[in-house]
């Protein structure tokens, strides 16, 4: 279900794209990264826009947890319509990521796919191509050289994990938010740390090809964060919401963009 | 700039929402890790059978078995098996060089050709003669004797012809993609499929090229010389007739699926196994199908197909479901008591062999690495490592 809905279309979107670029893999794969982060793009920015709306009213949330301290439930409710006031659903960015999770696992199945490192995993290949789409079986196995890499084998000079350590850190730093308390602060350390790390140790250890995809992958989100965060300043104006207007003045003034 | 001033006006995310969101990251990194795939690396393992005795590539090792009981003479390397294996190459043995022959086999990981001089008795362990490691790809197809020359393609495009006694490099020919397919040789002429499209015809005792075409599709199968022709299957799913002498396509059969099962000829019938599962049996004299039967094996079929010495069976393996299917050579007609599933859940990429009394397969994935059945009956009679013979 998951290779037919997912994988497949994406190998033969793949195939495609190799085909009308010439036969450059690199192309190939980073224009359907691309292409999948711009389509993410509308949810990312929900996200976001949701992440900050929470901020705001942290200031309200946090005099309530005071007020109903030892009512859990009237706690409850009054959060929620806290939150209904302010437009916020509190869990669309969890939802958000659990869209993205399919898309990103299915990008990366089919560029392993497509890649076929192995004999054996070519031969697994046929199946995932559509054979009413003419002549895509006829360009296999695909151009696997891109400068000194072959993509369908790790960097054996390590530049690649480099510039994918260094990228993923950086858009780690950008996406994760400052923290508002020493533990959440050791957190928020240790992931920027760690997530760079294990990107870093799958480049060098799997085909570079991914390793390209992570590289586009955080380059697209530095980019989507600088464009993301420039317009979403421009959009904001004073809240009309009482609660939204008060908590953007109780927030700390290091989390208030332009106004 | 902009950057690191927006940097300092994020937004706060609820501790709850950061923890979820790292969390989500972890899982995404851990099923990325997954579709690693095992530890082993598997490959399509291939033997050869000579004189009651099988010489097996089997993932970092090669073995001499005992063709009846499933006995292991030896193994070859010992000790430091993860440095040459895995094979995806079959030995080839060269009985005339040397004082009792020399096997010569090909591994992938240190992409290097072997050359072990046999014993006087199978159970000899063998010495191993000279190593040719100047390739720069793995070695996926199997190499092949013409007098005094080993040839053999590798995955850096290169085709090496080698002195078989001592592993002197003769001469090279460069494809333009990987050589996974067998060269054939032909009186003095080598004929070398590549997965760039090409088939190219070289001078045996120059490595000069002589002519070249271009199919539609990547060459992955060994090309079949029969009736003074070549006959070649494609990823394009065509199978080719090539004349020769001029490299001309003479005639094609379009089959339902890409065809990288090496074809099998007896007489002037060549039988014929697809990726999709079909069977085909053409008369090359008359250029036309005597029968085709669709999706007759379910599951991909990769490895060559056997015929059994009376030529009356085919024997075609289905590689994902793991299974050996029989077919009557002259209607086509399934053999139901051969339609024997492997008594384990292995695939079988490997090519098929077969003697007078037995067929032997090499399934992967399973702790069982190579078989042999009772050509007749379809009976299991043995297993390496798990040997049943005699009992």
């Amino acid at each position: 279900m998951f290779d037919a809905v997912l994988v497949r279309p994406i190998i033969n979107v793949l195939l495609i794209l190799y085909r009308l670029l010439g036969g450059q893999t690199i192309l190939a794969v980073a224009l359907v990264t691309l292409f999948l982060r711009l389509i993410l793009t509308p949810l990312q920015l929900k996200q976001q826009k949701s992440a900050k709306q929470q901020q705001q009213l942290r200031p309200k949330l946090e005099e309530l947890q005071k007020k109903y301290k030892d009512e859990r439930e009237k706690l409850a409710q009054e959060q929620m319509k806290l939150y209904k006031e302010a437009g916020i659903n509190p869990v669309g960015g969890c939802l958000t990521l659990v869209i993205q999770l399919p898309l990103m696992i299915g990008l990366y199945q089919a560029i392993v796919r497509v890649l076929a490192a192995t004999p054996l995993q070519l031969l697994a290949l046929p199946q995932d191509i559509y054979r009413w789409i003419p002549t895509l079986s006829t360009l296999i196995p695909l151009n696997s050289r891109f400068l000194w890499l072959d993509l369908a084998a790790p960097d054996p000079l390590y530049i690649m994990p480099i510039l994918v350590v260094a990228t993923a850190w950086y858009s780690q730093k950008l996406i994760t938010p400052p923290a508002t308390d020493s533990q959440s602060q050791a957190m928020n350390k240790q992931m920027q740390i760690m997530m760079p790390l294990m990107t870093g140790f799958f480049a060098a250890t799997l085909a570079s090809g991914l390793g390209m995809y992570f590289l586009i992958s955080n380059l697209v989100s530095i980019l989507q964060y600088v464009l993301f965060r420039s317009h979403y300043a421009l959009d904001r104006a004073p809240s009309s919401a009482p609660a939204r207007a008060e908590g953007a003045r109780k927030a700390p003034r290091r989390s208030v963009s332009k106004s | 700039m902009i950057i690191w001033r927006n940097l300092n006006s994020r937004p706060t995310a609820p501790r709850g929402a950061r923890l979820w969101r790292g969390g989500m990251l972890l899982v995404v990194l851990l099923l990325l890790a997954g579709c690693r795939g095992g530890v082993r690396h598997e490959s399509w393992p291939g033997l050869t059978v000579v004189d009651g005795t099988l010489y097996a590539a089997n993932l970092e090792r090669v073995q001499a078995l005992n063709a009846e009981t499933g006995k292991v003479y030896w193994d070859f390397p010992v000790g430091n098996e993860n440095d040459v294996g895995p094979f995806y190459s079959t030995p080839v043995l060269a009985p005339e060089v040397g004082e009792h022959g020399m096997l010569v086999i090909a591994g992938l990981k240190d992409q290097a050709v072997y050359g072990l001089a046999l014993g006087a008795t199978p159970a000899e362990r063998p010495d191993q003669r000279w190593r040719f490691g100047e390739a720069r790809g793995q070695y996926v197809g199997t190499g092949t004797l013409a007098g005094d020359r080993f040839v053999i393609g590798n995955g850096d495009g290169r085709v090496y012809a080698l002195n078989v006694a001592d592993g002197t490099l003769t001469w090279v020919f460069a494809a333009r993609d990987r050589v996974w397919a067998t060269p054939v040789v032909v009186e003095d002429t080598v004929y070398i499929a590549s997965m760039d499209h090409w088939l190219y015809a070289v001078d045996l005792e120059s490595g000069t090229e002589l002519w070249r075409i271009e199919t539609e599709a990547a060459l992955a199968a060994t090309p079949i010389h029969a009736l003074d022709h070549l006959w070649i299957g494609n990823f394009a799913s065509k199978l080719h007739q090539v004349d020769l002498a001029t490299g001309e396509i003479v005639w094609t059969l379009d089959t339902a699926d890409w065809v990288w099962a090496t074809p099998v000829v007896d007489g002037d019938i060549l039988y014929l196994a697809d990726v999709g599962g079909s069977v085909y049996a053409i008369d090359l004299e008359a250029r036309r199908l005597i029968w085709d039967l669709p999706e007759a094996v379910s599951g991909a079929v990769r490895a060559r197909p056997a015929l059994s010495p009376d030529g009356g069976l085919l024997f075609v393996a289905s590689y994902e479901e793991g299974f050996i299917a029989a077919f009557d050579t002259a209607s086509g007609t399934p053999q139901p008591t051969w339609a024997t599933a492997l008594q384990n859940p292995g695939r079988l990429p490997g090519d098929l062999t077969v003697d007078a009394e037995r067929l032997y397969t090499m399934p992967i994935m399973v702790e069982e690495r190579i078989q042999a059945f009772d050509l007749v009956t379809g009976e299991l009679l043995w297993s390496s490592p798990e040997s049943v013979a005699g009992e």
